[in-house]
């Protein structure tokens, strides 16, 4: 029995652009995931009047017309640069990095890492898929040891290609204390709008660098039906890159 | 700018299962969720002209736990409790 209903809303966040919708990404795309924790966070906190949210070059770019928010597109690898700058420009305003595991871990890993060393007071999330989704599926620096990519047809070899990178481990043991960072997944929405909650208080608090990696999903480059995604995301990626907090500011230390 | 979607409710056990066939692209993220296993393939299609999702599938039946509505990507689908 199905009946057609015109008077109820979908469950959106109020902070989404409504009349972009269905969005850009592919179906069973993780995306959605992270950017509706994103949106939750964000109206829970109530800082949308203030946030200037940067995309980068990759499938996060088709995020750039998902909020009702000021949205900067910035050069490939270069969203913290950017994001930086404009924190400094304008203190008062909440800027938050959106890119993807190419954007933050190969091309743009200086900036990454340079954004860390000087404690920006920025909100970085990096999207992890395991591979670049928009050229075709490459190798990414996340692809796994085995996995078959569309240049890695034999496998990743950690002989060769060495080992994926594990970004929340290496920004908690350069970071000092009031920085935040952690690792969800899009198979646990409430746990990574915590996450994400957290990483937007630190910025608020002005404690530290915040980043939070997200595990994600991409189905059509892994060619997986969604029973095989949530079990490559759950019982594979999720052993590689264990989901938790890396660095939590301490109570009452900066506030 | 206020937009409308349009939406499909099936009843079934505790919960209402609105879909909104503008926003689902039939990714089938939500029926691997379901505890229950009660969300199956609709005919109706959605925006992609892949098929969406319904709830009333299955042996079991719904039990609104809202996972569904947690885990989909586009929010296109809304999940009410039905009061008893």
């Amino acid at each position: 029995m199905a009946i057609e209903m015109n008077n109820v809303a979908p469950p959106m966040p109020a902070c989404w652009r409504k009349e972009t919708k269905t969005h850009k990404f592919c179906p069973g795309c993780g995306h959605g995931i992270v950017l509706k924790a994103l949106g939750e966070a964000v109206d829970e906190l109530g800082i949308q009047e203030k946030v200037i949210f940067s995309v980068d070059i990759g499938c996060c770019l088709l995020a750039i017309d998902f909020f009702n928010m000021d949205t900067v597109q910035t050069h490939h690898g270069r969203t913290n640069a950017v994001a930086s700058g404009v924190k400094r420009a304008t203190p008062d305003k909440i800027c938050i990095a959106y890119m993807g595991d190419g954007g933050g871990y190969a091309i743009g890993s200086q900036h990454l890492l340079n954004a860390a060393a000087r404690n920006e007071k920025i909100t970085s999330i990096l999207v992890n898929n395991t591979n670049y989704g928009m050229t075709g599926g490459q190798m990414a620096p996340t692809t796994l040891p085995g996995q078959k990519t569309e240049t890695s047809p034999y496998g990743r070899s950690v002989e060769q290609q060495g080992s994926p990178t594990h970004g929340p481990e290496m920004l908690a043991a350069m970071l000092p204390e009031g920085a935040y960072v952690a690792r969800g997944t899009v198979a646990n929405p409430k746990q990574l709008k915590k996450y994400l909650k957290k990483a937007l208080q630190a910025q608020i608090n002005g404690t530290g660098f915040s980043f939070v990696e997200a595990l994600s999903t991409c189905p059509t480059n892994w060619s997986t039906n969604a029973a095989k995604t949530w079990d490559f995301l759950e019982n594979q990626m999720a052993v590689e890159f264990p989901v938790g907090e890396y660095k939590v500011p301490q109570e009452g230390g900066n506030e | 700018m206020s937009v409308q979607f349009r939406s499909v409710m099936t009843e079934s056990g505790k919960g209402r299962f609105y879909l909104f066939s503008d926003l689902c692209k039939g990714c089938g993220l939500c029926m691997e969720k379901c505890p229950q296993q009660t969300i199956g393939w609709s005919e109706r299609v959605g925006i992609y002209g892949a098929p969406t999702v319904e709830s009333g599938h299955g042996e079991k039946s719904c039990i609104a736990c809202k996972k569904c509505q947690t885990i989909c990507p586009e929010c296109a689908i809304l999940i009410e409790k039905i009061e008893k």
